[in-house]
Formats: structure tokens, sequence, C-alpha cells
């Protein structure tokens, strides 16, 4: 599908049951801008997802991606890894199709970069 | 003679869940933890977060070398490196306080911190010295800068976290957070002046010394610590 680079994608944000936020269970459908991070478009329509450093670095905001595509322009720290398993750090993330991502993944994200040797997985771990 | 028993009716705050004399637990986690955080996931927070003020205090100083001739600039860049120090230190005794410790391993502590690397914005040369023939000085304050910001959004979350569960924590998190806005006002001058030509005042009164550290440091260390 293509469309004008203002238009906005929707993006379908998936808080799972076993989430400790406070939207657990809970779906959401944003638009989203092709230059907007799902991060950003979810704090502004009060969707309190979480997040530190939104520099693709700490890997606190890391969802999954279950259908669509997105991009990771400015991430500091995002492996040809964690995109091929369909993982997305939602901090700098942007859409680049209408997209659906399950949120706070951090835990199995961190088990997953352990996996692959990749930080901080080991050194948040093995502490 | 009172009975100990006695004594909690008496005085609600004198019981709890660690027992008479036992040095195995620690009140001061327990009652963080009464009121709904989680003591060890805010130490590992609070590792993860005074890992990127030390890793920042290093790339700052390799920085502020490379803002050669810009006497205004590693003045200031020299305050921020020196404040981030003051940080790392104002919470390592918070991370033992809490039953942790920091990585015994440096690599360890570097991979796990909250915000990114600060390097020098400049490839190598063959020679395995910096290529400092394109750096630019705004390339510099630009990393400053967004370092700056990566801070304040992770002591802003510290704060979230700690508000009304660990006074202690949120104390020192506050402390550091007004001196994470003051250097990202900083940077946000002196970037704007320097790429755009733009006046974009940061409003601040000098510093004293350099790394003066106005909030975070009101307890100074002494000449041995």
């Amino acid at each position: 599908m293509t469309q004008s680079s203002n238009e906005p994608w929707t993006v379908t944000i998936v808080v799972p049951e076993d989430s400790s936020l406070d939207e657990t269970g809970e779906t959401y459908d944003l638009d989203v801008g092709a230059d907007e991070t799902i991060l950003a478009a979810a704090r502004s329509a009060g969707v309190w997802l979480p997040a530190d450093c939104q520099q693709g670095w700490c890997t606190t905001c890391a969802a999954r991606l279950v259908e669509g595509d997105v991009a990771h322009p400015n991430a500091r720290r995002y492996y040809d890894e964690d995109d091929e398993a369909g993982y997305i750090l939602a901090c700098t993330a942007k859409p680049r199709t209408d997209t659906t991502v399950v949120v706070d993944q951090y835990d199995d994200f961190l088990e997953f970069r352990a996996a692959n040797d990749r930080p901080p997985g080991n050194s948040k771990l093995d502490s | 003679m009172v009975s100990l028993d006695a004594m909690s009716d008496d005085k609600p705050h004198a019981a709890g869940s660690v027992s008479h004399g036992d040095t195995s637990e620690r009140v001061g986690m327990e009652v963080i933890r009464e009121r709904g955080l989680d003591p060890e996931d805010l130490r590992e927070k609070l590792i993860d977060a005074i890992g990127a003020e030390f890793t920042t205090y290093y790339y700052y100083t390799n920085l502020r070398m490379h803002l050669a001739g810009e006497e205004d600039y590693k003045e200031i860049t020299e305050d921020a490196r020196l404040e981030d120090r003051a940080h790392f230190e104002l919470v390592v005794p918070r991370i033992y306080e809490l039953e942790g410790s920091l990585p015994n391993d440096i690599r360890d502590f570097a991979d796990r911190a909250s915000c990114p690397d600060a390097e020098v914005p400049t490839p190598m040369d063959d020679s395995g010295g910096f290529d400092t023939s394109d750096l630019e000085v705004e390339d510099i304050l630009e990393v400053l800068l967004e370092a700056e910001r990566c801070a304040i959004r992770t002591w802003s979350e510290i704060c979230d976290m700690t508000r009304g569960a660990d006074p202690r924590t949120y104390d020192m998190a506050q402390r550091i957070l007004n001196e994470e806005m003051d250097h990202e006002a900083w940077f946000i001058e002196l970037l704007s002046k320097e790429r755009d030509d733009e006046i974009n005042p940061a409003g601040h009164f000098a510093r004293g010394e350099p790394g003066d550290a106005p909030y975070s440091t009101n307890n100074r260390f002494n000449d041995s610590a």
C-alpha cells in the first residue's frame, strides 16, 4: 500500500494480559505519522508505554512486531537479529505501513539479547 | 517491665516484618516494598542510571578535549562532566543501601548504562587516532545536548518510580534532574548560537567552582573520600 508521506499509518498497540502496565489487556488504534515514533504517538494519546533513553539504546521500550513494518533510522543500538526476530524499539520505531505491536516486552527482549550475546542482555541478567 | 509486644501496640512504627535485631534484612528496603515499589527493581534501575553518569563523565573528557580553542565551551563542558561524576558518587551509596553493588566488570557497567555512549563524532584515522579533519564544534555540542536529554528522561523516570514510595531516592533523583536540566539549557544555548546563529539563552548565572553541582552535592565529600 502506498500513501502520501503526510498521511498517518494506523498502529495498533496491544498491551498483553500479563503486563504490569495500567493498560493491561487493552488494545489501542493510533494514527502515527511516518516521521513520528510509536512511543511518542502513544504517550501523546495518553497511553503511557515504558521508556527511558528514547534513543534506541536502553531497550526499556522493547515491543514485538506482529504485523506491518517499521524503520529505526535513529536507534543507537538495534541489530539485524532484533529485526529478524520481530523485535522493535518503540522509542525510535517509525511506521512504514499499518502496523500492530505487542508492547512491554523488555524482560523477554533482555533474554533474547543475552542469547545473542548482545548488550544489555548479559550485563543485566547476570547481575 | 514493658514487653516489646506491648511497646509495639503503643508505637506501631516500632513493629514490622523485620525481626528485632535481625541484620539480614533492611527496614530501609521493606518500607519501600510496603509502599508498592520493588526495591530490587529500583536498585537495578539506579545502577543503569549511574552507569550512564559514569560513561558520560568518561566521554565528556574526550569531547571537552576536542573543543580545542573554544575555551568557553570547554568550561561549560567541564562543569557538566564533573557534575555527572558527582551524580554517580551521590547515588553509589544508595545502591549499597539497597543491597546491591557496582558490577565487578566495567564493561558490564557500560553495557547496561541507560544512555548511549557519547563518543567524539568523528571516525578514527589509519593510525588509530581521531580523524579531526571534518570535526565541527557543532557536532560535539549536539552529542553533549543529546546526552543530557537522555539523562533528563532517565531521572524523570526514576522520579516517577520513587514518588510517594521512596523519598530518599526521590530526593537524589530530583536533585540530579535539576542539574541535568541546567545542562540541557547550557547546550541548547551554545548549539543554537554555534550552529544556527540564534540567541537562545539558558538564562542561568555562573556556577561557582568547576563542577559545583549545587543541587546534588549539598553534602560535600571530605578530601579523603
